[in-house]
C-alpha cells in the first residue's frame, strides 16, 4: 500500500443525500477518499453506488450536503467542471462514438487544431498512440471504436482520462465485460496508474477483485454508509455480510440431482462465419442434455457461447450444419416462435436490449409469450392476465409494488426473474440461460441459483452460460468448454476446476 | 388527512393512467369555450358547425388511426396523403370504366353506375391500400429499407402514379383528363357528414379492440418498444409489420374513398396534399411516441378532434381561410404537445433555463418575429396592422429577454 501523501483527502464527501421523487437514493453519506489510495465501493444494486459516482462526476447536480475536492468545497454543474477538477469516470456502459476512430474518441470535445482552426488528425493520432502504448493496448488509433473489443474500448476511455491528466479516476464495474486476459491487463494498468499517484475509486460486485486491489473498502446499503474498512482488517465474508445485511446461503446444493432422459441432443453442429478469418462461429459441436441437469457452457468472450444458444433457439439467421434432436426427434427452427412452440426458452444475455419491454408493465412483460392463455373468445381478459402474472410473481418471489407497476421500477435481479417467469409460463422442456446473473446483485444471484436447482428437480433441462467461472462451478452438473467456436473439453462437476477450465478455454485450436 | 377512500383512489388511478386523454378532453372544452367568448359564429348555426367539425375530424381521424398504429409498432408511414390520392383515383376510375352504356343517349352513364359497381370500386380502392401497405412491408422487412425511406418513396411516387393512371385511362376512353369525376348518385350518398363519423367511430372502436384487447395488439406494443426482444420472445415481427402497414394503407384508402365522394372528383394535384403529416401530428398530439411502443387509440382520436377544433376555432376568430393557418397551427400544437410531455418528464424539481447562452439569445428574436408576423397578419393589410405587429414583436422581445435575464440570475445565485 503506497503511503498516503497528504492528510487532506482527495475527495471528502460530507453528509451527502439525494432523493429521487420521494425515494432516498443516498442518505447522509460521508466518506474520505485519501490521495493515492484505491478505494473500493461495494454494495448491492440499488445501494446508492451509482448515484454517488454520478454526483462526483457532475452528472447529478442537485443534492444535499457538501463535496470537497482537495479541501476545496465544490459543486459541479456538469461533467466538464468535474473533468476540469481532475475527476474522470469510466462508466459501466462505455461512452464512445462507434463511428469515430480511437484517437478521435480520446480527444472528443478537445480536438487538437492547427493554424486556421483546421483539425490536426496526425498529431492526435500520435498522442493517442503514445497513450495506448502506455496502456498495452495494441490497436491502431485510426480504427473506429465500434470495431474494437470491449476491453480495448475501455482502455480508450482510460486513455481519455489520462489525456485529461485526471488525478481521480472512478471505475464502475470495469471488469464486467472483460476476458480473463483483459482483466489481468487492466489490473496492470491500474497498478501503473497508482504509481503515478492517481486516486482510484473502484466500484465492483466481485470480491476477488476488491480484495486484490483495494486499500480500503466502503460498503453502502440502501443508500446508507455501512462501514469503511482497511482491506487487511476485514474478510470477504464480512464484506458480503455487510452488503446484504444477512448471511448469503451457500450456493452449493445439499443433495445431488438425478439426471433423467436425454431431452436435447446436438450432433456435429456448425455455424459458418462468412468473411471472417475464423470461418466458423461454431464448428462440430456435440453434446447431450438430460432432464434435471444444468449444463454449463464456459468460454471466453467470442468463444461462441451466445452463438450456440442462438442456434438451439432458432434465432440464428444463417444456415446451420449438423443435427439437433429434441426429445429424440429432429428439429430445425427457423424462428424463435418455432423453438418456443417446441418447448425451448431463451433468456438473453443483455436484459435491456434482448429481454425487457421497458414501456410495458410487469404483467405484460411476464405474459408476453403466453398472452393466448389469457383470452376469452379471442379478447384479452384483464383478470386472467393479472392472475397469470400474479402467480409468476408469487412463484418466483418477485419484489414489485404490483403486477401493474412499470417493469423499470424493479431492480435488475427482479427484472431478470420476470423474464424467467415469462419463459416458465411457456412450460419449456429446455431453458437456455445466457449469462443470466450479469448485473444482478449478490442476494438475487443466490435466489436465481436456487430457482435453477428447483426447476431442474422438476425435470427441466437447463443450459447455462456465464462469464464467471465460480458461478458455473457452483451450479452446473457438467461444463462444456468452448474456445474459438470449438469444443475443447467437457468436465463433470467433481472433476472441474477453474484451472482446468481456463486451460481448455484458452487452448489454441489448430488452423481453420 | 387520511388516505382517500377506495373509490376515490381508483378514480385517481384511472385519471393518472389516462392523464393524456383527460388533458386533451379538457383542452378541447377550453378551446371551444374561449372561441365562444370571442366569436358567436358557432351559435348562429350550431348544427352545421358541429357537423362540419365532426366530418373533418372523422376524415382526418380515419387515416390518423392507421398512422398511429404504425407509429406504435415502431415504424412511420409518410405515405398517407399519396395513398389517399391513389386509392381515391382507383375508386373513381373503376366507376368510370364500368359505367353502363346508355343506348338512348349514346353515352356512358357515369351518374348512375349502380350499387354493385360502387361497392366494387370501394373494394378495389381498399385492396389497393392493402397492396401498398404490403409493398411497404416487403421493402422494410426484406430489402431492409428504413420505414422512413420506404414510405417517403411512396409519398413522392404514388401521387405521380395516380396522375399517370388517370390520364392513361381517361385517354383510352377518349377524353384525357387528370381529374376523374366521381358523381355517381349512389356513391354521392357517402358525402353525408355522418357517414365519415360513423366510419371513424367504428374504425376507432375496432382499432381500440385490436390494440387493447387482443394478443396481436399487445405484441404490436411490445414490438414497438423493443423489436429484438419481441423476436426473441417468439413474436413474428414481420407479420406484425405487415398488419401495421396494411392498416396504414387501408385506412388511407377508406379516407380516400370518402374524400372523393365528398369532393365529387379525384384530382391528384390538389387532393390530400400534406395530409400524412397532419395524421402523424394528430398521433403525436394524441400521445404516441415516435420511438414506438407508446400511445392509446382513444388518445389519438381525441388528438385528431383537438387538432381540428383548434384549426376551426382560429378560422372562426380570424375569419380567414382556415387553410392559411392550418400548417402554422399544426406545427405549433405538435411542438407544444411534445415539449409539454418532454418538460414534464424532465421535471425533477429542477428548474430549467429556457434560453441558455447564445442559442437562447438568437432564439428570442425568432419568437418575437413570429409573434409580430402573426399579429400583423391578423390585423389585416392596414398601416395599423403593421404597427400592432411591430408592437407585439417588441413586447415579446422585451418579455423574453427579461425572462432570460431573471432565469440566468437565478441559476448564478441558486
Amino acid at each position: 500500500m503506497p503511503e498516503l501523501k497528504s492528510i487532506i483527502p482527495a475527495i471528502a464527501i460530507r453528509h451527502v443525500s439525494k432523493r429521487f421523487s420521494g425515494v432516498v437514493a443516498l442518505d447522509d453519506v460521508s466518506i474520505d477518499i485519501m490521495t493515492g489510495e484505491l478505494h473500493a465501493i461495494c454494495g448491492e444494486n440499488g445501494a446508492g453506488k451509482s448515484t454517488l459516482m454520478k454526483i462526483l462526476a457532475g452528472v447529478i447536480t442537485q443534492y444535499e450536503g457538501e463535496l470537497r475536492i482537495r479541501g476545496m468545497p465544490r459543486h459541479f454543474r456538469d461533467t466538464r467542471q468535474a473533468e476540469e477538477a481532475g475527476i474522470s469516470i469510466i462508466h459501466q456502459e462505455l461512452n464512445l462514438v462507434d463511428q469515430l476512430s480511437a484517437a478521435a474518441n480520446i480527444f472528443l470535445g478537445r480536438e487538437m487544431s492547427g493554424r486556421g482552426g483546421w483539425i490536426h488528425n496526425r498529431r492526435m493520432e500520435q498522442a493517442a498512440q503514445q497513450l495506448l502504448d502506455e496502456l498495452e493496448c495494441p490497436i491502431d488509433p485510426r480504427q473506429p471504436a465500434g470495431e474494437l473489443r470491449v476491453g480495448d474500448q475501455q482502455l480508450i476511455e482510460i486513455a481519455k482520462a489520462l489525456s485529461l491528466r485526471s488525478e481521480i479516476l472512478i471505475m464502475d464495474e470495469p471488469t464486467s465485460a472483460l476476458t480473463e486476459a483483459e482483466v489481468e491487463r487492466l489490473f496492470r494498468v491500474i497498478g501503473r496508474l497508482r504509481k503515478r499517484g492517481v486516486t482510484i475509486l473502484y466500484i465492483s460486485h466481485k470480491m476477488d477483485e476488491v480484495f486484490r486491489l483495494a486499500d480500503r473498502i466502503t460498503v453502502l446499503r440502501d443508500g446508507q454508509l455501512v462501514k469503511t474498512l482497511p482491506r487487511h482488517e476485514t474478510t470477504r465474508t464480512e464484506i458480503t455480510h455487510l452488503m446484504v445485511g444477512r448471511e448469503i446461503e451457500s450456493v452449493h446444493f445439499p443433495e445431488p440431482r438425478q439426471p433423467g432422459d436425454v431431452v436435447l441432443e446436438v450432433q456435429g453442429l456448425s455455424r459458418a462465419w462468412p468473411g471472417h478469418a475464423r470461418q466458423w462461429r461454431l464448428r462440430d459441436i456435440h453434446f447431450q442434455l438430460h432432464r434435471g441437469e444444468v449444463l454449463g457452457i464456459a468460454g471466453l468472450m467470442g468463444a461462441g457461447r451466445t452463438e450456440l444458444l442462438e442456434c438451439l433457439f432458432g434465432a440464428a439467421t444463417d444456415p446451420l450444419e449438423g443435427r439437433i434432436l429434441l426429445n429424440g426427434s429432429l428439429v430445425l427452427f427457423r424462428h424463435p416462435a418455432e423453438a418456443l412452440a417446441a418447448g425451448i426458452g431463451l433468456v438473453g444475455e443483455d436484459r435491456k436490449r434482448l429481454g425487457l419491454f421497458a414501456q410495458l408493465s410487469v404483467r405484460d412483460n411476464i405474459n408476453v409469450c403466453t398472452l393466448h392463455h389469457t383470452t376469452t373468445v379471442g379478447l384479452l381478459s384483464g383478470p386472467r392476465q393479472r392472475r397469470q402474472a400474479e402467480q409468476s410473481v408469487e412463484r418466483l418471489a418477485i419484489k414489485t409494488a404490483g403486477v401493474e407497476a412499470p417493469i423499470t421500477s424493479l431492480s435488475g435481479g427482479n427484472q431478470q426473474k420476470c423474464i424467467l417467469g415469462r419463459w416458465l409460463l411457456t412450460n419449456p422442456d429446455v431453458l437456455l440461460l445466457d449469462d443470466p446473473t450479469r448485473g444482478v446483485d449478490v442476494g438475487a444471484k443466490a435466489e436465481l441459483y436456487r430457482l435453477m436447482d428447483q426447476l431442474c428437480r422438476q425435470g427441466l433441462g437447463i443450459i447455462l452460460t456465464s462469464s464467471e467461472l465460480p458461478e458455473l462451478l457452483a451450479v452446473c452438473d457438467r461444463i462444456l468448454v468452448l474456445s474459438e467456436g470449438r469444443q475443447t473439453a467437457e468436465f463433470r462437476r467433481n472433476e472441474a476446476t477453474e484451472q482446468k477450465i481456463m486451460e481448455a478455454a484458452t487452448a489454441r485450436v489448430g488452423g481453420a | 388527512m387520511g388516505p382517500p377512500p377506495d373509490s376515490a383512489r381508483s378514480l385517481l388511478g384511472l385519471a393518472g393512467r389516462y392523464r393524456n386523454e383527460l388533458g386533451l378532453a379538457i383542452a378541447i372544452v377550453l378551446v371551444l369555450g374561449i372561441t365562444l367568448i370571442f366569436n358567436q359564429d358557432y351559435l348562429k348555426n350550431p348544427g352545421q358547425n358541429v357537423k362540419d367539425i365532426l366530418q373533418q375530424t372523422s376524415l382526418l381521424g380515419i387515416f390518423a388511426l392507421g398512422a398511429a398504429i404504425v407509429i406504435i409498432s415502431g415504424g412511420i408511414d409518410l405515405s398517407s396523403g399519396s395513398v389517399i390520392v391513389l386509392c381515391g383515383s382507383v375508386c373513381a376510375l373503376v366507376m368510370l370504366v364500368l359505367a353502363p352504356y346508355d343506348i338512348f343517349k349514346g353515352t356512358y352513364n357515369v351518374r348512375d353506375v349502380g350499387l354493385a359497381v360502387v361497392l366494387l370500386a370501394i373494394f378495389t380502392a381498399v385492396l389497393t391500400g392493402f397492396l401498398v401497405g404490403t409493398f411497404h412491408t416487403w421493402l422494410i422487412t426484406v430489402i431492409k429499407l428504413p420505414p422512413f425511406v420506404a414510405t417517403l418513396a411512396s409519398l413522392v411516387g404514388l401521387r405521380s402514379l395516380a396522375k399517370i393512371l388517370n390520364q392513361q385511362v381517361t385517354a383510352q376512353l377518349g377524353n384525357e383528363q387528370t381529374t376523374v369525376r366521381a358523381d355517381d348518385v349512389t356513391f354521392g350518398l357517402l358525402r353525408q357528414w355522418w357517414v365519415a363519423l360513423l366510419v371513424f367511430l367504428v374504425l376507432g372502436f375496432l382499432c381500440w379492440l385490436l390494440m387493447n384487447r387482443t394478443v396481436i395488439g399487445r405484441h404490436l406494443y411490445a414490438m414497438g418498444g423493443n423489436e429484438e426482444a419481441a423476436r426473441l420472445s417468439g413474436i413474428r415481427v414481420e407479420r406484425l409489420k405487415w398488419l401495421a402497414y396494411s392498416l396504414g394503407g387501408m385506412t388511407s384508402a377508406i379516407a380516400g374513398v370518402l374524400f372523393v365522394a365528398k369532393i365529387g372528383s379525384a384530382n391528384p394535384s390538389t387532393l390530400a396534399v400534406g395530409y400524412e403529416l397532419n395524421a402523424i401530428a394528430a398521433a403525436v398530439v394524441g400521445g404516441c411516441s415516435l420511438q414506438g411502443g407508446v400511445g392509446l387509440i382513444p388518445g389519438v382520436m381525441l388528438g385528431v378532434l383537438f387538432l381540428r377544433v383548434v384549426i376551426d376555432a382560429v378560422a372562426k376568430v380570424v375569419r380567414a381561410g382556415s387553410d392559411d393557418y392550418q400548417g402554422l397551427i399544426v406545427g405549433f400544437l405538435v411542438v407544444l404537445a411534445v415539449a409539454f410531455n418532454e418538460l414534464r418528464r424532465q421535471a425533477g424539481g429542477q428548474r430549467k433555463e429556457l434560453f441558455p447562452g447564445l442559442l437562447g439569445l438568437v432564439t428570442i428574436p425568432i419568437l418575437a418575429l413570429l409573434a409580430g408576423i402573426v399579429v400583423y397578419d391578423l390585423s389585416g393589410p392596414t398601416a395599423r396592422g403593421l404597427q400592432s405587429g411591430g408592437i407585439a414583436a417588441v413586447c415579446t422581445l422585451v418579455v423574453l429577454l427579461v425572462c432570460k435575464f431573471l432565469q440566468g440570475r437565478r441559476q448564478a445565485t441558486g
